[in-house]
């Protein structure tokens, strides 16, 4: 019995962090339809910088994943102004939108991957984090683990809780529904777009530090994440942050399973065919209304 | 230009190209395959994607599966018989994957496409490790070097030929009705559905046949350096800057990059690259049209200051 | 009695919760003219969207010239000889009109027979439609009022029995408008053609169709001679006393 819980629990983990990336893509795709296709560089840039901070400055990785989220938050409104504002401005179409910010970001990720490589080297880095043994129940699980799951899912509910709740969260989701209507009520795209596109990068990082703290990280790890992201986004439904959330989850553990039974070098495959299936049952993602 | 032009052209380059293993040295000609490699990858990137709107990261995987065709195949099959293979397993492998994933929205279309890298080398190293019992392979006897650069001539060549013979023809019109607006080419009874699939499938096709085609130059292959993001990049960055929607734009922009490529990666392996993004960035924000977009405006100035000048000799009368 | 070019059979239409088109049934008879009508938000373009295969309904049959259609994709539709225009024009901006309407031809229209000699070619296609002089330009460079002519023209290119107009008077002056509903009658006069045309410009509509079929919250509340339908008191209130007729 502790052997499926422990198998659960890592698949919730795994998802805990497929839902924070993918709520930050989220963000970006459903209100601004900029597919960031380099997200995951910042997941490893968030990574490193964890990573530089605990091992140079012997920081509590803790204690930094607030300064990681605002540090990537400013570079999202630096990256935006300079590489997407434009694409926004002189687009005739929404397609010719996506199109140019997918080949833009495109662009951006060998950027950030190799300025990573030549940083930092393709060598693997680590620390060690809280790598006590914790016994739930009849499950044990390293002490990091669970702390990143924590977290994770506390980021994840805070979003959601400021997309509910708050006025600029309220804006943000009318806007994800009609970008038209809510111009019209005086919401300015002008600050709320690279604010959003900000937020959607503190996220990536956010997860990035968390990963730090319990994976080897290297230049390339944030790759894989960007497609699985878009995969959760699919699964929970476009613009749902809730939907983002369930579907991580959902699809971390669906993972840990299949894996289990397979292999993990099919995990890839495993998520395409959760991905195609679902499409072909429910379009609309599982938990569209 | 004319069908038939382009065809001739293409042959005559083509025989003069052939020549070249005999004329030039060793780096020389490992330069020129780069360059014909490139060419072939770009412009049936471009016939698809460019006309489509439609962009396919997939080139990578298209290339590797091509080359593990190679890989298994080449020993008990001639070099003859692999390539064409290789082409024929990714345009199968295109097809599956496009009428999965062909009636989305571009730009998920691209994402998946991307993953799909990840998703075939994850696939074949599973393989390779439970079926085979081995990591990578090593080939042996590997037909000489003005063999393979015959071979991949030949197919870069059929795939400029055959992107010129798809730009004339109804199909060239259906996948540029698809790329100006879907819905109407739908409505204008165009089955927008197979002619995506047959597109990607054909592009498909050339990637993996190189794929094949280049394997033998590894004499060691295994899925991490056969499934090079890299050469997908490169490929839409060829294909970008010499501009998306025309056949001589990636053709020449091929030949500058892979010269580039040749030169500066393996000195400056992370900052080429780097450099590379940056130019991806920049030209999509203020040249979107690619180098081929400048051409026209050329044009057009030239056009402009002949008028000017004609009018001035006959005495400004109504200039 | 001869089969209806088209027959739409209890069609409706529902997005989640919204229902767009509600149990319409909907005949066209060969060289028929028939308007639709209707305010805001009555389903009006989402009715062409299935009549045209864009949409499938959720629920009721589509025939064409017989043949049910439900849920076949828009090339079948265009094949069977449904071509339509879009509320806002829709031409393929970077080719020419003459490419545009050649679209056309080389598709939908390629293996249909034509009875008319204006089906010829795109030349005569855009002669018929008045744009024999603008062959040669951009579509993107024509002026809106012409881009609805050239839009016109497109479908024509599909070589269809049955045309679908959305709003294609639109914007236009009156006297363009005028020219339009002239247009209009050619079409079917000329060629044969069944119409179905969806206006705001309602009066020019009315003194154009020898029918009309009015929508009114994706309902059809009134189908029968534009007289008839303008006295309808259901149709008056939907229309919360502007005057139809």
């Amino acid at each position: 019995m502790g052997f499926w819980l422990e198998l659960a629990a890592t698949g919730l983990i795994t998802g805990g962090i497929y839902a924070v990336v993918a709520i930050g893509l989220n963000l970006q795709y459903g209100l601004m339809r900029i597919m960031n296709i380099s997200h995951g560089e910042f997941l490893m840039l968030g990574a490193y910088f964890t990573w530089l901070a605990h091992t140079v400055l012997k920081v509590n990785p803790l204690v930094f994943v607030p300064v990681v989220a605002f540090v990537l938050f400013v570079l999202g409104l630096v990256v935006y102004r300079l590489c997407f504002r434009r694409i926004a401005r002189t687009s005739p179409s929404v397609d010719v939108i996506e199109a140019r910010s997918l080949l833009v970001s495109f662009g951006l990720m060998f950027l950030v991957q190799n300025a990573a490589y030549l940083a930092w080297g393709a060598d693997l880095r680590g620390y060690s984090f809280l790598d006590q043994t914790v016994e739930v129940g009849s499950a044990r699980f390293t002490a990091n683990r669970l702390v990143v799951f924590a977290f994770a899912l506390g980021a994840s509910l805070v979003l959601i809780g400021i997309l509910r709740y708050t006025l600029i969260g309220k804006a943000v989701r009318a806007m994800m529904q009609s970008p038209t209507g809510a111009q019209l009520v005086g919401i300015d795209t002008a600050v709320l777009h690279p604010t959003v596109f900000g937020a959607g990068l503190a996220l990536a990082g956010v997860a990035g530090a968390l990963l730090s703290m319990v994976y080897e990280i290297s230049p390339a790890m944030g790759e894989p994440y960007t497609v699985t992201a878009l995969i959760v986004i699919t699964l929970g439904g476009l613009g749902s942050t809730v939907g983002a959330l369930l579907g991580g989850l959902l699809l971390g553990v669906v993972e840990a399973f299949g894996m289990h039974f397979t292999s993990p070098s099919l995990k890839m495959l495993l998520s395409y065919g959760v991905f195609i299936a679902v499409l072909l049952a429910r379009p609309k993602g599982l938990f569209a209304r | 230009m004319s069908l038939a032009r382009i065809l001739a052209l293409v042959c005559g380059a083509g025989a003069l190209l052939a020549t070249l293993p005999w004329i030039a040295s060793d780096f020389g000609l490992s330069l020129v395959l780069t360059c014909v490699m490139y060419a072939g990858l770009a412009v049936t990137w471009a016939m698809f994607s460019g006309a489509t709107g439609y962009l396919s990261l997939a080139t990578a995987a298209f290339f590797g599966i091509g080359a593990y065709v190679t890989a298994w195949g080449f020993g008990t099959l001639p070099y003859a018989i692999v390539v064409p293979l290789g082409g024929l397993a990714a345009a199968a492998f295109a097809v599956l994957v496009g009428a999965a994933i062909l009636h989305l929205r571009g730009a998920y279309f691209a994402v998946l496409t991307f993953g799909l890298g990840e998703l075939v080398r994850h696939a074949i190293t599973y393989f390779e490790k439970s079926y085979a019992h081995t990591v990578g392979r090593v080939l042996t006897d590997v037909p000489e070097s003005w063999i393979v650069y015959l071979t991949v001539l030949t197919i870069a060549m059929a795939a400029i030929a055959v992107s010129a013979a798809v730009r004339a023809s109804r199909f060239g019109l259906a996948l540029a009705g698809i790329g100006a607006d879907e819905e109407r080419a739908q409505t204008l009874g165009v089955n927008t559905r197979r002619a995506k699939i047959a597109g990607f499938a054909l592009a498909a096709f050339f990637a993996g046949a190189l794929g094949a085609a280049m394997a033998v130059r590894w004499t060691y292959i295994e899925p991490n350096s056969v499934f090079n993001p890299f050469i997908g990049f490169q490929t839409v960055l060829i294909a970008m800057v010499g501009g998306a929607h025309t056949l001589i734009g990636p053709l020449l922009s091929s030949v500058v990059f892979s010269m580039l490529t040749e030169f500066l990666r393996l000195q400056f392996p992370y900052a080429f690259l780097i450099v590379l993004g940056l130019l991806l960035i920049g030209l999509v924000l203020y040249l979107p049209g690619g180098l081929a977009s400048i051409w026209p405006l050329v044009r057009a100035r030239l056009a402009a200051l002949r008028a000017r000048s004609a009018s001035l000799e006959r005495g400004g009368a109504g200039g | 009695m001869a089969e209806p070019l088209l027959a739409a059979q209890g069609v409706s239409v529902r997005f989640g919760g919204l229902v767009a088109v509600d149990a319409v049934e909907f005949e066209l008879g060969q060289g028929e003219l028939v308007g639709v009508i209707g305010p805001n938000g009555a389903g009006k373009t989402t009715f062409f969207h299935v009549l045209s295969g864009v949409l499938a309904p959720t629920e009721g049959r589509l025939r064409i010239g017989g043949e049910d259609l439900t849920g076949r994709p828009a090339h079948v539709f265009a094949l069977h000889g449904v071509a339509r225009t879009f509320q806002t024009p829709r031409v393929f901006r970077d080719m020419t009109a003459e490419q545009n309407v050649r679209f056309g031809l080389e598709f939908a229209g390629r293996r249909r027979s034509h009875a008319h000699d204006a089906f010829d070619d795109a030349r005569s296609i855009l002669g018929f439609v008045g744009l024999g002089d603008a062959a040669a330009l951009l579509a993107g460079a024509l002026t809106p009022s012409r881009q609805r002519l050239l839009e016109i023209g497109m479908a024509l290119g599909a070589r269809p029995q049955i045309l679908l107009l959305d709003e294609v008077a639109a914007g236009l002056t009156e006297s363009e408008v005028e020219a339009t509903a002239q247009l209009i009658r050619r079409v079917r006069d000329e060629l044969g053609l069944g119409v179905i045309w969806i206006e705001h410009a309602v009066r020019a509509l009315m003194n154009c169709v020898e029918r009309v079929a009015v929508l009114h919250q994706g309902r059809k509340i009134a189908d029968g001679l534009p007289q008839a339908v303008a006295q309808d008191p259901a149709v008056v209130e939907a229309y919360l006393g502007d005057s139809v007729a």
